[in-house]
């Protein structure tokens, strides 16, 4: 019996978040911003009496006005559902945020990422951060605007939303369950520092502009987690001769069996394994097997053909933990 | 002796709900509004006092404190004394300094005491209403005016 171990490959997978991203952002309940900037609260109160002639006389008060400043506040959300799945060496991987103004004025924010988080297990490096500017919550590479400090920092009504997605890339040197979080923090342009801090005539209409219990300033993390797999392919050859024996003699069929081993925490997707029938030997048609099922040799519907020579399985998506066998034979010439 | 008897004149006026002489210029009574906020200060040893301040700076969620001052200059009572404040859309009413108030939860057309009414809901039935459904309020208190006479009404509310 021989054994020939032929090779081990790694199988790069794609995101499993591509699905999620399609859904829309479900709309975090924003706090409300309350009466908008620079609204004025008008109170007039009336007396009223028994005038002289017995009629009712109505005398009105002054007006009393006040103004209302600007609040500033500010919430950022991760808006992934959980841990975006990515593997070693990814050059643009998404996380999504939502930034909202729960301040009571218009409000500009500006932005900054940092992959740098400390305490995780690895650091992404950031490519850019994007602003979804079609609103359908999905990035749009070439659509979406790409964000530039100081040059198209989101501009938000009271009580608004912007999703905002953050674009890195995976280190090559991430391992299978590794862990790395990335940091969006939005800051009021007016100003922002400790709650009551006054930025005086900054505010929506000329008022002031006050800082809110945000701190005019907020962030959130997404997270990535590495799920990557690995694909193990071992070939084995049994031979049977024609006189009951094992030797590679002309007449002898040989039977070979590859097992495709799929490990990490990820899948292997679109798995295909593809061996040669090797020269000196003659493919024995229908004798392809996939998981001890018989196989067509013709590319059609089942898993398996062999055109010009070459077995080919497409074993699909495979998880991680899982294993594929193949077998075929042919018979020494 | 002539002021009590513009008084006793005024109030027979007042009670036959009928003429009476002209006496009065043209306002007699004066009634001012004047508003200011309410602000929590800590001092360097922690202590917590609450001032009242110019309302400079108004934000959602501070609280107004609004004062109404009212004083009969002329030298008749005001029968049937009553001052009316509607709240102003953008103000939560609270409550007001004594409680001797009526409050409209309908825009002024049912009046009651504010644990008396009741708002209906739409599915059927009734709640009890709060604060906030107040539209307006509206005070008694004095219900004669003396001539020379005033004092001061005040109610506390949040900017929505």
């Amino acid at each position: 019996m021989k054994k020939v171990v032929f090779l081990s490959t790694c199988v790069r997978l794609t995101s499993l978040t591509a699905a999620a991203a399609m859904f829309g952002i479900v709309a975090s309940p924003a706090m409300a911003a309350g009466t908008l900037a620079g609204t004025s609260i008008d109170n007039t109160a009336t007396a009223s009496y028994d005038g002289p002639g017995g009629n009712r006389v109505d005398v009105p008060s002054n007006t009393v006005s006040v103004v209302v400043d600007e609040l500033l506040d500010v919430v950022v959300d991760s808006a992934n559902p959980g841990d975006v799945a990515a593997q070693p060496g990814d050059a643009a991987q998404v996380l999504k945020y939502t930034i909202t103004n729960s301040g009571n004025g218009p409000e500009a924010f500006s932005l900054v990422a940092n992959p740098a988080v400390t305490g995780d297990d690895f650091d992404p490096s950031l490519v850019q951060i994007v602003i979804d500017s079609n609103g359908n919550g999905a990035y749009d590479p070439g659509v979406d605007t790409v964000y530039v400090a100081g040059s198209n920092d989101p501009v938000l009504s009271p009580d608004s939303s912007v999703t905002v997605f953050v674009i890195n890339g995976i280190p090559t040197t991430a391992t299978d369950g590794q862990r790395a979080a990335v940091e969006l923090a939005a800051t009021a342009k007016t100003g922002s520092g400790a709650p009551g801090t006054s930025f005086d005539g900054a505010g929506e209409g000329g008022g002031d502009a006050v800082v809110g219990s945000t701190g005019a300033d907020g962030s959130d993390s997404g997270f990535y987690i590495i799920s990557a797999a690995s694909v193990a392919l071992n070939k084995t050859a049994t031979i049977v001769d024609p006189f009951g024996g094992n030797q590679p003699v002309p007449g002898a069929v040989i039977t070979y069996t590859l097992t495709a081993t799929v490990t990490g925490s990820g899948s292997a997707t679109n798995l295909a394994v593809t061996d040669a029938v090797p020269s000196g030997t003659t493919y024995i048609g229908s004798s392809i097997t996939l998981g001890g099922n018989a196989q067509t040799d013709a590319a059609d519907a089942d898993a398996a053909n062999i055109t010009s020579g070459t077995v080919t399985v497409n074993l699909g998506d495979v998880a991680g933990g899982q294993t594929r066998v193949v077998t075929f034979q042919s018979r020494i010439n | 002796m002539k002021r009590a008897l513009a008084s006793a004149v005024a109030l027979v006026a007042a009670l036959a709900g009928m003429t009476a002489p002209a006496f009065a210029g043209a306002s007699p009574i004066n009634l001012t509004s004047k508003v200011f906020v309410e602000r929590e200060i800590v001092d360097s040893s922690g202590r917590r006092s609450v001032v009242l301040e110019q309302p400079s700076k108004v934000v959602p969620g501070d609280r107004l404190v609004f004062v109404l001052n009212y004083r009969n200059a002329s030298q008749q009572p005001a029968a049937r004394f009553m001052v009316t404040n509607p709240m102003p859309s953008a103000v939560a009413f609270e409550r007001t300094q004594d409680g001797s108030e009526e409050v409209s939860i309908d825009g002024g057309r049912n009046w009651g005491r504010l644990v008396d009414l009741r708002i209906p809901l739409a599915e059927g039935g009734v709640r009890a209403a709060t604060p906030e459904d107040v539209t307006h309020i509206r005070w008694f208190v004095p219900q004669t005016l003396g001539a020379g006479s005033g004092g001061k009404l005040s109610f506390r509310g949040t900017v929505k």
